[in-house]
């Protein structure tokens, strides 16, 4: 039953079964018999039958010398990249030519995400929210292929691009918000910080678990597609997060049902403390996307032209070919992994500091703005100053505001609330009746 | 031996099983004997596969529904996924269609299609394969949208898969997870224990707005016969169904297990003049604690079944809260007739499934208690 199906399929399921199994059973028996068998020299129906491999699963030549293929390691898929460590551009014929309008929101998208983050690991430090991870180095990830999206396309991120949300003008006071868990937090106070979220700028909410958006970005892909959405999906991980089975499962996907998503990999060299070297043997995320039929590019992170270059070409040819594509975006996470670790457990200041210095993306930018004479020190000084004082306003409202009703502990669990957690919450509203002292109720909503 | 056994019965054109599910005697030729007949033999009639342990009582045929067909379980579902399908305009093969051998893949990109807001209906080939989807269940598709403030969710999808044993399933064809996932707020289970039950609780699970599993009795597919309405109609989620009113005991049970109960109802009223109050829970989470305790009020004695094992299985959960809610009504400890705790065996399977001279000899007790 299961042979003739196979069959049916092979030769074409409009035959009658009992035809497609004689069918079968007579090819089958040509091909049991000897080469120079005289009734198989008679089936000429595949004159190429002994010069090509006819299995289904490749399409090769054949090959009769044993032979392994090597890895590519030592010289893997080179780095893209548009401007050198000084901001010069090397090639004209790559540089985007944006307008000093939009290369300038670069910078300052970068920039404020950068002084938010200085003052909210700070506040974590002393106490005032309970987690933080900083984006430091990877700025330009962000804001390099949120600029080259539409602002309708959908997001869905690991937890370290927070850019993509600040190019998308999420506002100060709701990053804060969420970070608080304050009335003002439109993820209702239940999550810890930095697991952002925004409906009307496409960014789905941000959960722990690593890489299980891969597999939900190309399904939410797939159905853009369906709707004839002209609309990608993008997908960010770290390299870490692409060794989980999510991602193999989201690449997979993603090439056999043809859907239109910008897998995004920000390739930082370390998981927590897990070194690259320690995270794969082969060359990078980059190389994986030839293994799935996926196209691939590998760039400099840092560089926020060649991150705009390689995610605007994505898209249009995404949308266009209804085809995955995937950037591995070199860069360097120059912040620890989150408030609960300390980096200098297992890797030098040394190195911290080279990519601080000597390669963070937005330094690189700056050096382009002023060598075009659209930014200066003192533009920078009073940029600065403003930007910290919008933080500081942003922060000090944060602090101030009280946490939400403790009754949204039980709602959205469902839809609508089932019986039993109604019951539940009736139950807990009666124990704070008597317990009530005990808990911090002055600093939630009535 | 028995998967090999079904193969080469289906090639040889014979139909093993009948509506009252019971297997035919395969008599014949020397092949079907090398295959069906053991090598020992007692008595004059030689062991031959195992008499399924359950008789499929079909309701009676719905009338409010509009006009009815025999179909059996299987159709009963295609029926409800084609009327689903109906409801969407845009034709194409990109509806249906397979995907990669990946589960964690087939649910994670089944809450993606979800989080636009299309309806995506996944299929897991048995029930016993979701576990590598159970980090995509449990930690994105019951969280969705409470993680988000409700900004976000995934209540477009269900997932469905074949469940139960089918008398040689063993330990990867006949799992029965639902107790892995009633311990998951956002989420809801559903098992139907007959053809219209399963249209109607399919399609109230696809238009559901949380994701939802929907767990197919694999052995009810051919098994159980009824009148089902083309049409689509709805049976709501959460609301257990009392089928068989009683004033001695209460008996509970979901899926395939509905069956045996029923039977084991007929026994006790017929060996014992005990009147049993036999209770279809149909969703298992949320489930309806309101009807199960109503009935114990009235009865006073409590059985529940179920082929998963013993221990942490849903019979657990519900004798848990009705002995809080009901227990000065109780007249006798309640009682659970479950699979044993070990994985599902072949060669065991008629040792190891709780049927209905198990449940039997456990409702004696309770009423001699």
């Amino acid at each position: 039953m299961a042979a003739a199906a196979a069959a049916a399929k092979v030769w074409g399921s409009s035959r009658g079964l009992g035809k497609a199994g004689h069918l079968l059973l007579r090819r089958l028996g040509a091909r049991g018999l000897a080469r120079y068998h005289p009734q198989r020299q008679e089936q000429q129906h595949f004159p190429s039958l002994d010069d090509k491999p006819q299995f289904p699963g490749a399409s090769a030549e054949f090959v009769d010398k044993l032979e392994f293929i090597q890895p590519n390691v030592i010289s893997g898929i080179p780095v893209y990249r548009v401007m050198d460590r000084q901001g010069q551009i090397i090639n004209p014929s790559e540089d985007p030519h944006l307008p000093q309008e939009t290369v300038l929101k670069f910078y300052k998208s970068m920039t404020l995400l950068n002084t938010m983050d200085r003052i909210l690991y700070e506040s974590q430090r002393q106490g005032r929210i309970s987690f933080y991870m900083t984006n430091y180095g990877e700025e330009g990830t962000h804001v390099g292929s949120a600029a080259a999206l539409d602002s309708t396309d959908l997001v869905f991120g690991q937890y370290r691009e927070a850019g993509v949300l600040m190019y998308r003008d999420y506002p100060l006071e709701l990053f804060m918000a969420q970070c608080y868990g304050n009335v003002s937090d439109s993820g209702k106070g239940r999550q810890m910080p930095v697991h952002y979220g925004c409906k009307e700028r496409h960014f789905v909410t941000i959960s722990s678990p690593l890489a299980t958006q891969i597999p939900q970005a190309v399904g939410a892909a797939y159905a853009a597609k369906r709707a004839n959405a002209n609309r990608v999906v993008i997908c960010y991980f770290g390299e870490g997060a692409a060794s989980e089975g999510d991602a193999h499962a989201g690449f997979n996907f993603a090439a056999t049902l043809e859907c239109p998503v910008i897998f995004f990999c920000r390739n930082n060299g370390y998981a927590i403390s897990t070194p690259t070297s320690e995270q794969y043997r082969g060359d990078g995320i980059a190389a994986r996307g030839p293994g799935y039929g996926i196209l691939s590019i590998r760039v400099d992170g840092n560089d926020v032209f060649a991150v705009y270059n390689a995610t605007k070409e994505a898209r249009r040819r995404a949308v266009a070919e209804n085809q995955p594509f995937l950037i591995e975006a070199m860069t360097y996470r120059i912040g620890h992994h989150s408030t609960s670790d300390d980096s200098s457990a297992y890797r030098s200041v040394d190195e911290v500091n080279y990519w601080d210095k000597q390669d963070h993306p937005i330094s690189r930018l700056r050096h382009y703005l002023q060598g075009r004479g659209w930014w200066d020190d003192e533009q920078e000084k009073a940029w600065r100053k403003q930007s910290r004082k919008k933080v500081m306003e942003a922060f000090e409202q944060a602090e101030r505001k009280p946490k939400p009703n403790p009754n949204l502990l039980f709602s959205d669990v469902y839809q609508e609330m089932p019986a039993q957690l109604r019951k539940q919450q009736e139950s807990l509203a009666r124990h704070l009746q008597t317990y009530g002292e005990h808990y911090p109720l002055d600093h939630f909503e009535k | 031996m028995a998967a090999f056994a079904a193969t080469a019965g289906k090639l040889l054109g014979l139909r093993a099983v009948g509506t009252e599910g019971r297997w035919l005697r395969l008599r014949g030729t020397g092949l079907q004997r090398a295959l069906l007949q053991p090598v020992s033999v007692t008595g004059d009639e030689a062991l031959t596969r195992q008499v399924a342990h359950f008789t499929f009582q079909p309701d009676p045929e719905p009338q409010e529904y509009g006009q009815t067909q025999k179909m059996n379980l299987f159709q009963a579902i295609t029926s409800a996924l084609d009327n689903s399908l109906a409801k969407d305009p845009t034709a194409g093969k990109d509806r249906v269609f397979n995907t990669p051998l990946c589960e964690q893949g087939i649910v994670g990109f089944g809450i993606g299609i979800a989080v636009t807001g299309a309806t995506a209906i996944a299929e897991i080939q048995f029930a016993d394969y979701i576990f590598p989807a159970f980090d995509q269940i449990v930690n994105e598709a019951a969280k969705y949208r409470y993680r988000s403030g409700d900004l976000f969710n995934c209540g477009s999808l269900t997932i469905r898969a074949p469940w139960g044993c089918v008398g040689h399933g063993a330990l990867y064809h006949s799992q029965s997870p639902e107790a892995f996932f009633a311990h998951c707020p956002g989420i809801k289970v559903v098992v139907p224990r007959s053809p219209f039950q399963a249209k109607g609780l399919l399609l109230s699970c696809i238009e559901d707005k949380n994701p939802c599993i929907f767990f197919e009795p694999k052995i009810l597919y051919r098994a159980a016969v009824e009148q089902v309405p083309l049409e689509p109609y709805n049976i709501p989620l959460s609301q257990a169904e009392v089928i068989q009113e009683g004033s001695d005991v209460t008996l509970v049970a979901w899926g395939t297990q509905v069956h045996v109960i029923r039977e084991v109802a007929s026994m006790a009223q017929e060996k014992l003049g005990v009147s049993c109050e036999v209770i279809d829970l149909k969703t298992i989470l949320p489930w309806d604690m309101d009807t199960v305790c109503k009935s114990v009020i009235k009865t006073g004695r409590l059985l529940i079944s179920h082929e998963a094992p013993l221990t942490g299985g849903f019979a657990s959960e519900i004798s848990s809260t009705v002995q809080e809610e009901c227990f000065l009504n109780l007249e006798a400890p309640i009682s659970r007739v479950c699979g044993y705790d070990t994985p599902f065996p072949h060669i065991f399977e008629p040792f190891y499934i709780p049927d209905k001279w198990k449940c039997y000899d456990a409702l004696r007790k309770m009423i001699n208690y």
